[in-house]
């Protein structure tokens, strides 16, 4: 017999109590994965398939609440392009739409001579031609899931455009993005002389603290806009910082109502077991010891529950991220970091909650107790 | 012999003091000394005992171990932890602990390595004639059985003073004295000081002196900074004195 085997026989006792208990925090914690996860892979997603185009730095207005609400003038091309340190830059214009009512799809529109298009990957087929507006490279993922391939044509803001080719990009962006030239979307949505962004490729080879020259010296040129690393651009997004946000409020609410519930179990268990505890003071168990007894009960619920619900917040993250909704938009981006603030937040949460069962466990006179047989 | 258990003046109240349970008891329990608390259902004698232990906390008095005035939850309970063993008519066992670990923890805390605590353990089952019920739970034992289990639990950290609070309360008679021989034997084989409250004559007579509680007092009238002369009778009285 050991330190564990008293706590453990108790939670083993009442196996529905513990089950229930420790599936509450399991959802909460699952609740946190997801919403954590899901919503760091917006912003993961966004750098990552900005980072896949070969861009190092990238050029937004400033405090832009969505990219997509984004406006550059065509006008900073050749200012940006002007920097020493910078190889080639290429305006890009964003755009959401839906396909057929089926899947959410990311219009990324370039120039003609833009060196993105030279990064593009091609599975199948093509790039546009020069001087046609309306012809489409689809990423794999989508034009899998629209059923489309080189030939067909797909509508995009009620324009037909013919696909002329399937990329084949790593990024979950990227797959479901569809690249067309940068004139026909400008007239189609009504942006002409302004694009979302400019994406900046600096002169090789390139390196942190010349990366970090050039972005000085491009913040200096274009001091009306934001100029940030390709892999940390999305984090100047507010849209993002406000689904964070709104993932972090839900889950501090979910993650309160565990500990809610491993408080009032072990209030239940404290109540009931006041006879075993004063059996316990009475064999001169002290108070430190009998706090102990309850907060490891909290603990080992806790981190049950804590390991199910990182599972099961892995598999939600991924079910949603696979849904039509937020397919394209989102993928599943479970870091260290998360698990370990999961962790951290289902140990704070369930000793938390344990703290007031235990600390009326050590208020228990134990003559009073034992007469409670 | 020096004095292990010491009350002075102590009175115990309940109910915003309209119930006194014990008024002030003076009394000294020296060390290898058997004792019995006797006296009518709601007399105070276990309220008595409880208080000499730490169990309750006393509204008035002062309550010294081995010389030492003992107050605050702490102190009384590494007294309890390793020097009195408690018997109690309701056996006081943790009914998802198996016999063995009944033993073992009273030991946690006190006895390092859990090799030491299980040999320790062992030791006492076969003491009491429970080796072979040493992987059982209490609901499995009889009577007899569970209240051996807590004399070996009672004697886990080798107790200066076994404390029984009616022990043969709820066994039948002739388990009773065996139970009664065995918590005897330990005061006269290991002079471990012996204080049992108990209604039954048989059990008061193995011990060498009464103390007989009435209406909270000692002897119906309390002897103030002494001890109780043995054979002295009090009145019999109401369960609890009311004020």
């Amino acid at each position: 017999m050991n330190e564990l085997t008293l706590p453990l026989r108790n939670l083993w006792g009442r196996p529905i109590r513990t089950g229930l208990t420790t599936l509450g925090i399991a959802v909460a914690i699952a609740g946190f994965v997801a919403l954590t996860g899901l919503t760091r892979g917006v912003e993961h997603s966004y750098s990552a398939g900005m980072e896949e185009s070969g861009a190092d730095l990238v050029v937004t207005q400033k405090n832009v609440f969505s990219l997509m609400s984004s406006s550059v003038p065509e006008t900073l091309g050749p200012t940006l392009a002007a920097v020493a340190g910078v190889e080639a830059v290429s305006a890009t214009l964003l755009s959401i739409t839906t396909v057929d009512d089926a899947a959410n799809i990311v219009i990324a529109a370039w120039p003609r001579r833009s060196f993105l298009w030279q990064t593009v990957e091609l599975g199948e087929g093509r790039l546009p031609d020069d001087g046609e507006n309306w012809e489409v490279v689809l990423g794999r993922t989508i034009a899998e899931a629209l059923g489309k391939s080189v030939g067909d044509t797909v509508e995009l803001q009620f324009q037909p455009y013919r696909i002329v080719g399937i990329a084949a990009f790593a990024t979950v962006l990227n797959q479901n993005i569809a690249m067309v030239p940068l004139e026909g979307l400008q007239e189609l949505i009504g942006r002409q002389g302004a694009v979302t962004l400019y994406q900046v490729r600096l002169a090789r080879p390139v390196d942190a603290t010349g990366i970090a020259a050039v972005k000085a010296r491009l913040s200096e040129a274009a001091v009306d806009y934001e100029v940030s690393v390709t892999s940390e651009f999305a984090s100047n997004i507010r849209l993002i910082s406000l689904f964070q946000a709104i993932a972090s409020t839900i889950s501090l609410v979910v993650l309160a109502m565990a500990s809610i519930g491993v408080a009032n179990t072990l209030l239940m268990a404290v109540n009931e077991r006041t006879y075993e505890i004063g059996i316990l003071a009475a064999l001169g168990w002290r108070p430190g010891r009998i706090l102990r007894l309850i907060l490891i009960e909290g603990l080992v619920m806790s981190l049950l529950g804590g390991a199910i619900g990182i599972g099961l917040g892995i598999a939600v993250m991924h079910l949603a991220s696979r849904s039509h909704f937020a397919a394209g938009l989102m993928e599943p981006y479970l870091s260290a970091s998360v698990v370990v603030e999961a962790l951290i937040s289902v140990l704070v949460a369930g000793p938390l909650g344990a703290l007031y069962p235990a600390w009326r466990a050590t208020r228990i006179v134990p003559a009073e107790a034992l007469r409670m047989t | 012999m020096s004095p292990l258990i010491e009350l002075l003046h102590v009175r115990r109240e309940f109910d915003d003091g309209r119930i006194v349970a014990v008024d002030d008891v003076s009394l000294t329990i020296a060390r290898g000394e058997a004792v019995a608390i006797v006296g009518r259902s709601g007399s105070g004698k276990s309220t008595l005992l409880n208080l000499m232990c730490g169990l309750d906390v006393p509204t008035r008095g002062e309550i010294r171990f081995a010389g030492a005035r003992i107050s605050g939850r702490l102190a009384w309970a590494e007294i309890r932890a390793r020097h009195i063993g408690f018997v109690f008519q309701n056996f006081c066992l943790i009914p998802t602990l198996t016999g063995r670990e009944n033993i073992e923890v009273a030991m946690l805390g006190q006895l390092a390595g859990a090799g030491r605590r299980r040999q320790r353990a062992s030791e006492l089952l076969a003491r009491l004639s429970l080796a072979g019920r040493a992987d059982l739970h209490p609901m499995r034992l009889s009577g007899g059985e569970r209240q051996r289990l807590a004399i070996a639990r009672a004697l886990a950290n080798q107790p200066q003073v076994i404390v029984a609070d009616e022990p043969t309360g709820s066994l039948d008679s002739e388990t009773g004295r065996s139970v009664i021989d065995i918590i005897a034997g330990l005061n006269r084989e290991l002079g471990t000081t012996l204080v049992i409250v108990t209604h039954d004559r048989e059990v008061a007579a193995v011990c060498d002196r009464r103390i007989e509680m009435v209406d909270g007092r000692v002897g119906g009238g309390g002897l103030a900074g002494g001890g109780y002369a043995p054979g002295a009778a009090g009145p019999a009285g109401a369960a609890v004195r009311h004020e």
